[in-house]
């Protein structure tokens, strides 16, 4: 069943490539850390005996050459997503090439379908966003008003990130931010909780926390320059987030002379 | 212990079952990792508000908090056959500063230089806290780990 060669020629050897490549990209893609990218990328291209292979990733691209350079392909990866569920499958679609269960042509199908894995639904992001935001709430000290007026925000954010999702991200933080704001005064005003709690639960959705843990990750794994770009890229959203919370503060407490805490 | 702090310690745990999974749902994690994903940052978050609890600081509790979160975060990973990051990316959700980001840009354009100071060694001693706890727990050898053919 297996089409695997032992010593493939040199088309195959470029199909090979062209499929590693593709299983890398996937994976950054994704929201793989640096180090995992290139390690499953290496267990590919032994399995697939494509020999001299050699890879470097970085948080937005990946270079790699194979043979004695003969090959070599570089792809930049602008776009980040979080879908950990095609890291998984990546990953045991390469347990399985390490195995040899499955053949290239077999592969190469089930990288295109793992590709294809769709993001859970708009219901399903609301619900989450919602619960997600009251639980939070909760969990940094709110009570139960503030757990309300939490899941407002939090249900309101999520309808306007799906709504909105071919925005620019930056601009999205942004805007969401001061809308999470905006609902927590005045839900918070109706139900007279804390503004400062309610909001930080809905913000949740929002802060950096993946690509600050990541940065940790791939500091410690020593990957210093992709831990740097992932470490600039949670400092700048949350300096969005900051402007946009702190644009609807401002303007709220110019308007009515009250200072929310 | 009283019985309310008990109490609190179980809607605690429960809260970060049910924050944590949230966030699994939004990453998009596979189906059968939902439980142990929940369970990991649950018990990651029990830790937590048991330190906190017991009085010990914020940067220890979250050092003692990420250990036995790892851990489960491993041996998910290896049950599950899935990668670490699944269950480590969202369980560990709850501790992440992240809020702690946002506080410090938030201080810093408020011009309350003060607040921000404070806020930005918080985050740093606790990013550093789980980077010690992280790196510590995946460091460990697996006791019985198969060859790759």
């Amino acid at each position: 069943m297996s089409d695997i060669q032992l010593y493939p020629d040199g088309e195959q050897r470029r199909r090979i490539m062209d499929f590693i490549m593709a299983a890398g990209q996937t994976l950054l893609e994704n929201g793989a850390e640096v180090f995992r990218v290139e390690q499953t990328m290496q267990i590919m291209a032994r399995s697939l005996h494509l020999r001299e292979f050699h890879v470097y990733v970085l948080t937005n691209g990946i270079f790699a050459s194979a043979g004695t350079a003969e090959i070599s392909e570089v792809r930049n990866v602008p776009d980040r997503t979080i879908h950990l569920g095609r890291v998984a499958a990546v990953n045991e679609l390469s347990r399985e090439l390490a195995e040899g269960r499955v053949g290239l042509a077999e592969a190469e199908l089930q990288l295109a379908a793992a590709r294809r894995i769709p993001f859970p639904g708009a219901a399903a992001q609301i619900l989450s966003g919602t619960v997600g935001s009251a639980a939070f709430a909760l969990m940094f000290g709110g009570g139960l008003a503030e757990a309300a007026a939490a899941a407002l925000a939090g249900c309101t954010v999520s309808v306007y990130l799906w709504a909105c999702r071919r925005l620019p991200a930056l601009f999205l933080k942004l805007t969401g931010a001061g809308l999470i704001t905006l609902v927590c005064i005045l839900a918070c005003g109706v139900l007279a909780a804390s503004v400062n709690h309610a909001a930080i639960g809905a913000l949740m959705i929002l802060t950096p926390g993946v690509a600050f843990t990541m940065s940790i990750r791939d500091f410690v794994k020593g990957d210093y320059l992709s831990g740097t770009i992932r470490l600039i890229d949670a400092v700048l959203v949350a300096a969005c987030l900051a402007c946009g919370a702190g644009l609807v503060l401002r303007v709220h407490t110019l308007l009515t002379g009250v200072t929310v805490v | 212990m009283t019985g309310a702090q008990l109490f609190e310690l179980l809607r605690q745990f429960l809260l970060g079952g049910v924050g944590t999974l949230c966030f699994g749902m939004l990453f998009g994690i596979p189906r059968p990792c939902y439980l142990a994903c929940a369970a990991t940052g649950a018990v990651g978050w029990l830790t937590y508000e048991l330190a906190v609890m017991l009085g010990v600081g914020a940067v220890t509790a979250n050092l003692l908090a990420v250990i036995p979160l790892t851990l489960l975060a491993r041996l998910f990973a290896i049950g599950l056959k899935a990668p670490v990051t699944v269950f480590l990316l969202c369980g560990i959700f709850p501790l992440v500063p992240g809020a702690g980001i946002y506080y410090t840009a938030y201080y810093f354009i408020q011009n309350d230089n003060v607040q921000m100071a404070a806020s930005a060694a918080d985050t740093v001693k606790i990013a550093a806290a789980l980077a010690i706890g992280i790196s510590l727990v995946l460091g460990l050898p697996l006791p019985q780990q198969k060859k790759r053919p």
